[in-house]
């Protein structure tokens, strides 16, 4: 299967700035998320896939195509602003209707699809009430469903639970998982929200500088480690001598005692030690990666 | 006792959740999509599809186009031929609602543009398998078509009023068949002038208002600018007709030779005034005695640099 989209040596500067330098990576079906702190790269990238800039050097490709020379490719392709983008006076029935026809549709297929939408992102009964009337939560919805309203094969979307209250935000995680693993719609999410990722998406590409720095399913940056959590009421300074003393490196962190690369010997050395210790232990088990770790570890720090 | 539940013996109703379903209709790619912002376009600027209040405006801009010709074949029919030489004729349409045209122009055209732009709707467009020169164009049509509209209106109900009071109708129609091709041409060459100088003031602000007032003003200082230059260089016998100033009873030449018909080209407002009398043939102000080639080059001037604006404005604009 061809990838979605493709980016082979993609770079942009604007004058003496590097937006993005030789990143190269290729989107696949299912949900990515491209993760990154501000000035990372992530809005040039989506702005490349989408067309509306050139690379300085490199290529970026979409469904095969290169976007900045037609603009064809679009038709199948949707976006989601992180920024405010709707009208206020008109209904949101009558504005997604006008969009699948800027996209292409006709306008019998156009009002089939608006309905359709519609109800998928939970709008159906507010869709005859103006937009300027909905909470920013129902307005994010329509952000979304105007993305997903011609049916696009990818849809890129920018930041979408920027601005959302939890419930909110559970609420548009949910609809972009179910988009992307029921509809059939293909995703790529950009964030700065690690959680934002690791509630949706499959595979993360992370960018630093305008570079990628790591790329991967998701599930291998989330999987257990070799590195021991051991957490203990008390006696911690105890259970660090008695370690040392059998040549095992403890660091305290909290409650917690964390040993790296914990095999047989380590765990054997621990049982010993908090049974010599006589403390109350809490909870141990091998530590579970996040995506935090990808810039915690990160050379340059994020 | 307790009542019977009732028994549902008809054949009764299913909901299904067919789920997602996959759209593999046609798509028509940018055509459609030039299509859908005309048409919105269109709807925006008469106000279709909203509120009651949308519609006041133009609706009252349509019946004041039309006011006068319905005044004129009222005053035919009670009249009859003898009228004709007194009431303005197809030549003279144009020039009778001029004003009200800038004004249309000038408050309505700013509607097509601005609002997208301050809500950032155009991020959403430009996304889409169009280019911005397509959003552009597409919108300069749908204002151009209700300008045309306008234009028409008061010239179709002039020009049927002038058939029907006519004592010999068909005669009339043989006498003056010309005016139809001409009203069409002289209102287009005026609609096109009337889309083009509001709509490239409106792509540089995000503000109705200010794209209003600007227009409003340009006009008001071209014609208050000119007019006391052809004054002076006249000796004070110039004059103002429907808001233009004409050369009808000046003898410009004989005192300062071309040089009050050449300031007056700067009252762009005269522009598709004077390109209304080189197509009904009748060019009675100071392009009468400037070679045709000038006015028509003032005009290409004040209609081809506002579209290469808004082309321009649009092409560098960014998401």
């Amino acid at each position: 299967m061809p990838p979605l989209l493709q980016a082979a040596g993609l770079t942009k500067h604007y004058g003496s700035t590097i937006a993005l330098e030789d990143a190269t990576f290729d989107v696949h079906e299912g949900v990515t998320g491209l993760l990154g702190p501000n000035g990372a790269g992530k809005s040039t990238a989506i702005k490349l896939f989408l067309g509306l800039i050139r690379p300085t050097s490199g290529s970026a490709e979409v469904l095969g195509t290169k976007p900045y020379e037609t603009v064809e490719g679009r038709a199948r392709l949707g976006y989601m602003p992180e920024h405010e983008c709707l009208p206020s006076s008109v209904t949101a029935s009558e504005f997604l209707m006008h969009m699948a026809q800027v996209s292409g549709l006709p306008p019998a297929h156009a009002r089939t699809r608006t309905a359709d939408i519609l109800r998928h992102v939970g709008l159906d009964e507010e869709r005859y009430r103006a937009i300027g009337e909905y909470s920013t939560g129902m307005r994010q919805r329509v952000k979304l469903a105007q993305a997903l309203v011609h049916d696009p094969v990818l849809v890129l979307l920018d930041e979408p639970t920027a601005g959302l209250d939890p419930g909110g935000r559970e609420e548009m995680l949910d609809l972009i998982s179910r988009t992307g693993h029921s509809f059939g719609i293909s995703i790529m999410l950009s964030t700065h929200l690690m959680g934002d990722i690791e509630r949706t998406a499959d595979r993360v590409i992370v960018l630093e500088g305008g570079r990628v720095a790591q790329e991967g399913p998701v599930s291998d940056f989330t999987k257990d480690t070799t590195t021991l959590l051991v957490e203990v009421d008390d006696h911690h300074d105890e259970i660090i001598t008695a370690l040392s003393a059998s040549g095992v490196t403890a660091i305290r962190r909290g409650q917690s005692l964390v040993i790296e690369d914990a095999g047989d010997a380590e765990l054997d050395a621990v049982r010993d030690a908090l049974a010599s210790s006589g403390a109350r232990l809490r909870r141990m088990a091998p530590h579970r990666g996040t995506l935090t770790d990808i810039f915690r570890d990160a050379p340059h720090g994020v | 006792m307790a009542s019977e539940p009732p028994v549902t013996t008809g054949p009764q109703g299913e909901v299904f959740d067919l789920g997602y379903q996959r759209y593999d209709g046609p798509r028509e790619g940018r055509s459609r999509a030039r299509k859908a912002i005309y048409w919105d376009g269109v709807k925006l600027i008469l106000g279709i599809g909203r509120g009651p209040k949308s519609k006041i405006l133009p609706l009252l801009l349509f019946i004041s186009a039309m006011l006068p010709a319905v005044v004129f074949v009222i005053i035919l029919s009670f009249v009859g031929d003898a009228a004709e030489d007194f009431i303005p004729g197809p030549a003279d349409y144009n020039g009778l609602i001029s004003t009200l045209l800038i004004m249309f122009g000038a408050i309505m055209a700013p509607e097509l543009f601005t609002p997208d732009r301050k809500d950032r709707v155009l991020d959403l467009y430009l996304v889409r398998p169009i280019t911005s020169t397509d959003y552009a164009m597409a919108r300069v049509a749908a204002f151009m078509s209700i300008v045309l509209a306008l234009v028409y209106s008061g010239q179709i109900v002039l020009q049927a009023g002038l058939i029907l009071t006519a004592s010999e109708p068909w005669g009339y129609i043989k006498d003056n068949w010309a005016d139809i091709p001409r009203f069409l041409a002289a209102g287009f060459l005026v609609a096109l002038f009337i889309t083009a100088i509001p709509m490239a003031v409106a792509t540089f602000t995000n503000r109705r208002a200010y794209a209003s007032v600007f227009v409003i003003g340009l006009f008001t200082v071209a014609l208050a600018t000119v007019a006391p230059l052809v004054h002076e260089t006249c000796t004070g016998q110039a004059r103002t007709v429907s808001g233009q100033v004409t050369f009808e009873e000046l003898h410009c030449e004989s005192v300062v030779g071309d040089a009050a018909k050449y300031v007056n080209l700067l009252n762009f407002g005269g522009a598709p005034l004077f390109m209304n009398d080189l197509v009904f043939d009748v060019r009675g102000d100071s392009a009468r005695e400037l070679h045709d080639a000038i006015p028509i080059s003032a005009y290409a001037l004040y209609t081809a640099v506002p579209l290469a604006l808004i082309w321009w404005q649009y092409r560098r604009i960014r998401i």
